[in-house]
């Protein structure tokens, strides 16, 4: 007797036979009157195979309705009939089809072979898999963000294309005990990416590993071997400004914080700084800013937005030997450097050297000569900044004096001032 | 099918009847409600068929059509019934929908795991055949007409649906789930057009 009440649409229909054989024999295909369905059985059901290999399949008829054969069957792969000299009949319930050299599988669910009758009715189905099975995946790289986690990334083998849905395992373990551990959380920084969140141990190593596996067989990358400690990166440095230098047309001075999240480890922390004009795309990078939280870019041009990013390194903590790993760059800051009333000599400003001053053989004898300063007299910054005054002195002072003498053509300065005396 | 005389059952009779605000404005928040569904039931069967490969995509493919338990298509007399009884069929039918929707699921996590898409269409289906069920059963009930009550959902026909697909073959679990898809198109687009007869300016 069927189980609950009715379905819906059966109100008007025949008492419905036992729930169970109905639901079997709805999905494994019994024969209903006038549709065909699966009124044959197609072997092999869902066979996996190697890319450039054979196929020998069978479609054969239950022989209901009775009197049904094989005569006039034909067959489809993925919507495409096959040549009829590829199938034959077996005897008088049974075609056979012979395929050979397959192609890799058109789809990760499976290409449709399909038994059609005379009437183009389906008979019966099977999925094939057609592939290759997983290479061995390599280039597996690392990084543990302010020592709180690891996210990992490797490529998959040679070729990747495998025509098969392949599973990607990242293990690890620690070096010398524990067991096999399997990270969870995948496609985190891209589709062959994993990240573990927690539980993590330091100053000690840990093995690392990629296991992929398809229909075909399976495959393991590589140990890596790894401390967190060598491997860890930080946030962007917060609180990034940038501010121009008194009057300096061809400076700004850039500050920023340590990372908060390692700031009381980053003893030798390293920063980059880069920077480029508004409009252009040509980012110029400055390298040597080692532990500091303010730099000052020189040699830019007057009157010229640019954008500046920074970031750190936070190699070295805990002693670690290891290169380290940059953080992001900072969200881009922008400043505009001063521009002057009166032309440059020559006629515009110097053009920016990736960071260095601008060129003259007096401001490059006058760095050389700030250079060895800085090395060698205790007060090499307050000799920096003196000159930074003076240069913005000697500015003013030129300004005033082309007033005096009446040089100055009529801009805004001039006008508000007066007519000139 | 008999209509009881002077009845809410009986459609003629309903255009006497004024409806009370929050009833009409129930009516008409179902069947939108109704009427999205049965663009998102369209975008589910449009997205399952691309997954599964051709021929499930082309025109003119016509599998089997075979009856899952507990759900078939609705009749060709659905139509011609009174507006309340086949609300109650809507009813039943979303109700049988999403334990069916789960299997087909579960079985497509295993042959499209990657169609992240396709998985969480189909997760949602279920949740909003239930939503809608449960919308035309508070409506059947504030028109006063009996409705099944609560009942817990057909959780053995799933299971056996579900025992059933695991060990039938990829093609057949292909055609299972074409099938419950166009079973959950057909039944959330009946329900609109059944609840259109209700809502102001509808038909009734």
């Amino acid at each position: 007797m069927p189980a609950g009440r009715p379905g819906p649409a059966a109100q008007s229909a025949r008492r419905p036979p036992p729930l169970l054989p109905l639901l079997l024999l709805c999905v494994l295909g019994a024969p209903q009157a006038g549709s065909g369905a699966d009124a044959a059985v197609i072997s092999p059901q869902d066979p996996t195979l190697l890319i450039g290999s054979s196929l020998q399949a069978t479609c054969s008829v239950h022989g209901d309705p009775p009197g049904a054969t094989a005569e006039g069957l034909y067959w489809t792969l993925n919507g495409h009939r096959l040549p009829p000299e590829l199938s034959r009949m077996l005897n008088v319930s049974t075609l056979a089809l012979a395929l050979a050299n397959l192609n890799g599988s058109r789809q990760q669910s499976g290409d449709n072979l399909v038994c059609h009758a005379r009437d183009g009715s389906i008979l019966a189905g099977s999925c094939l898999y057609v592939g290759l099975p997983p290479e061995k995946p390599f280039n597996i790289s690392c990084w543990s963000k302010n020592m709180k986690d690891l996210t990992c990334r490797w490529t998959p083998g040679a070729h990747g294309e495998t025509f098969l849905h392949t599973n990607y395992s990242l293990k690890y373990k620690l070096r010398w005990y524990g067991q096999d551990n399997t990270c969870e959380e995948y496609h985190t920084v891209g589709p062959h990416s994993c990240h573990i969140p927690k539980d993590l141990a330091l100053f000690t190593p840990y093995e690392i590993w990629v296991e992929a596996t398809n229909r075909l067989g399976s495959a393991r990358s590589d140990v890596l071997t790894l401390d967190i400690l060598d491997v860890v990166t930080t946030d962007p440095p917060p609180e990034v400004h940038v501010s121009r230098v008194g009057g300096l047309e061809d400076q700004l001075s850039v500050r920023w914080v340590s990372p908060p999240a390692l700031k009381d480890f980053l003893f030798q922390a390293k920063y980059q700084i880069r920077y480029r004009v508004e409009d252009s795309v040509d980012w110029k990078v400055v390298d040597d800013v080692s532990n500091q939280t303010s730099c000052r870019l020189a040699g830019l041009k007057p009157g010229t937005v640019y954008f500046v990013q920074v970031r750190c390194n936070p190699f070295g903590i805990y002693g670690s030997k290891k290169a380290g790993i940059w953080s992001e760059w900072s969200h881009p800051t922008a400043a505009s450097t001063p521009r002057s009333e009166r032309p440059g000599p020559g006629g515009g400003a110097c053009e920016p050297r990736g960071g260095e001053p601008s060129s003259g053989p007096v401001r490059r004898e006058l760095k050389q000569f700030l250079g060895w300063l800085k090395k060698h007299a205790y007060c090499s910054n307050l000799s920096f900044r003196l000159y930074d005054q003076w240069r913005a002195w000697m500015q003013k002072s030129h300004k005033t004096r082309n007033q005096d003498e009446g040089i100055l053509s009529s801009g805004r300065r001039g006008a508000a001032r007066g007519p000139a005396r | 099918m008999s209509r009881r005389e002077g009845s809410l059952e009986d459609p003629q009779a309903d255009s006497s009847i004024s409806p009370l605000p929050h009833l009409e404005s129930k009516i008409q928040q179902t069947h939108s409600l109704a009427r999205l569904l049965t663009k998102y039931a369209e975008q589910l069967l449009q997205e399952y068929v691309q997954h599964q490969g051709d021929p499930f995509g082309l025109p003119g493919f016509s599998p089997p059509r075979l009856p899952v338990a507990d759900l078939s298509a609705p009749a060709p007399g659905h139509a011609g019934l009174p507006v309340p009884e086949r609300l109650r069929l809507d009813e039943a039918a979303l109700a049988a929908l999403p334990p069916l929707l789960d299997v087909v699921r579960r079985r497509q996590a295993e042959l499209n795991p990657r169609a992240l898409r396709l998985l969480r269409r189909l997760e949602d289906a279920a949740r909003q055949a239930r939503a809608l069920g449960a919308a035309v059963e508070a409506v059947l009930a504030a028109l006063g007409a009996e409705t099944r009550g609560p009942q817990p959902e057909p959780a053995a026909a799933a299971a056996a649906i579900a025992a059933a697909t695991v060990t039938a073959g990829v093609f057949p679990a292909k055609v299972l789930g074409l099938r419950v898809c166009g079973l959950y198109r057909e039944w959330v687009s009946r329900t609109e057009a059944d609840l259109g007869q209700l809502a102001p300016g509808g038909p009734a």
